[in-house]
């Protein structure tokens, strides 16, 4: 392949605004082939590596994007301070997820499985341009669908829909040591009251001067 | 000593659900119903939900809890043989299955944006200026079904506001109505719903007639046929039927 279309190629991806796809290129590289495309983002980041640069080519949401490396993510936070998104809570994570495996999907089936309402979740993830409608469901009531968008796969690094993780088997779920039931016990011990619930243990005693200044904290909060 | 509790620890009853089953080490094929309950209750007394929304979906659970128990307390058909007897449980743990296997990769979901976070890309290309001649067809790439339901509504809002509201005495009855629908009834014999409700101009005369017709039918005075669904309706006096 000629230099010349290599630099074309990264002079596309350096200036596009969102990730770039394949057709695209194509599109703009008339006779080009996907594979050609490939080879040529391969040579650019093996360039980038051996410069070394700052930069890479990652594949993403379908196409090709520009970005920093990890390494300066620290500087860039930095630069970016007060323009960089908040992370998403748990709640719109595990709703996130049910809607990027189960989509289209309606609010009534999210709500099925995660037991409680999803409104203000939907909103939020629907402001932060995650989710969209993608249509309406032939049921009565004609409830509306949602699916994730573009930039839902952007925010994770994602290529496209297959890369998400795969979901566990049952048998795995029934595995002890979940990550997150442990978090959980954690946060329950430091913030509730243990002894009112009958799992009072020895810690009991460090604990409870925490937990009294926590509720003197919120008092406050709530007087104020 | 009074403690204030985030409920929030827990994303909802299933997180709840799922704590409580792990804090007593039982199988989650064989939930021990009654004990699981009364653990349930005791932790949304102590949780204070105050916000109603939250505390329903809480009350929800403890419903479906309490249905698997008095369910559980039935005595098994003796037509039933074990194969066929359907644990009460059985649909609890597979929504909680379920519900953990989202958690599960929401977990993963979350390493994989605090992973992303790491790369930047290029931000804010105002210095590219659109051209004039752009394609409809390229300008709508990106817009979304909710993006022009945002839009529609935006229209909405911003239209000018119309502040006034015109009353005007209502000159009608429903004696009036009720006198005009006999002497028609007296006249016709039998009237159509249709015919009947197409002379009236105003909306209120329409209504006032309606509610004279309903009035009639309640006093037995006239009676009132309909062949099929929405097919037209007869009004006929009582004894002329």
């Amino acid at each position: 392949m000629e230099d010349k279309t290599i630099q074309i190629i990264e002079a596309l991806i350096f200036a596009s605004d969102s990730p770039l796809p394949v057709n695209k290129i194509k599109e703009i590289l008339e006779g080009i082939g996907a594979r050609e495309i490939r080879a040529a983002v391969n040579k650019l980041n093996q360039r980038y590596d051996e410069l070394p640069s700052a930069l890479k080519i990652v594949e993403v949401a379908g196409g090709f994007q520009m970005v920093t490396r990890p390494d300066y993510a620290d500087y860039l936070a930095r630069l970016y301070k007060s323009r960089q998104t908040h992370r998403l809570t748990h709640k719109a994570l595990e709703t996130l997820a049910i809607i990027a495996y189960k989509q289209p999907i309606t609010k009534q089936e999210m709500e099925h499985i995660r037991g409680v309402n999803v409104d203000g979740v939907v909103r939020t993830l629907i402001e932060r341009n995650l989710i969209t409608v993608v249509g309406r469901e032939k049921a009565p009531g004609n409830p509306l669908l949602y699916g994730t968008t573009k930039e839902f796969l952007e925010y994770f690094g994602l290529k496209s829909l297959d890369d998400l993780p795969k979901l566990k088997e049952i048998d795995e779920l029934l595995k002890g040591d979940e990550k997150f039931l442990e978090s959980l016990d954690q946060v329950v011990l430091e913030q509730m009251a243990p002894e009112e619930l009958g799992i009072a243990n020895a810690e009991i005693n460090q604990d409870e001067n925490k937990s009294e200044s926590d509720a003197k904290e919120n008092d406050q909060d709530e007087s104020s | 000593m009074r403690y204030r509790i985030k409920l929030d620890i827990f994303e909802g009853p299933f997180d709840l659900l799922l704590f409580l089953i792990r804090k007593n080490e039982v199988d989650i094929y064989d939930i021990p119903i009654a004990d699981i309950t009364e653990q349930f209750l005791e932790y949304i007394e102590a949780l204070q939900i105050l916000d109603l929304n939250v505390a329903g979906d809480f009350i929800e659970m403890v419903a479906i809890l309490m249905h698997i128990k008095a369910r559980m307390l039935l005595p098994k058909s003796p037509l039933e043989s074990d194969d066929e007897h359907e644990d009460p449980r059985t649909e609890l743990v597979e929504r909680l299955l379920e519900y953990k296997r989202f958690k599960e990769v929401s977990f993963e979901l979350q390493t994989l944006e605090s992973e992303r976070r790491k790369y930047f890309p290029r931000r804010d290309f105002k210095f590219i200026t659109f051209p004039e001649n752009i394609s409809t067809e390229e300008y709508l790439e990106k817009v979304t079904l909710f993006d022009l339901m945002i839009a529609f509504k935006r229209a909405l809002e911003s239209m000018p506001k119309v502040t006034y509201h015109e009353v005007r005495r209502i000159d009608v009855t429903v004696e009036q109505q009720t006198e005009f629908l006999l002497e028609q009834l007296r006249q016709k014999q039998m009237i159509l719903f249709q015919d009947l409700m197409k002379q009236f101009k105003e909306k209120i005369l329409l209504i006032v007639t309606f509610i004279a017709l309903l009035e009639l039918v309640r006093k037995g005075e006239v009676v009132v046929r309909q062949s099929g669904v929405f097919d037209d309706i007869r009004i006929k006096l009582k004894d002329a039927a």
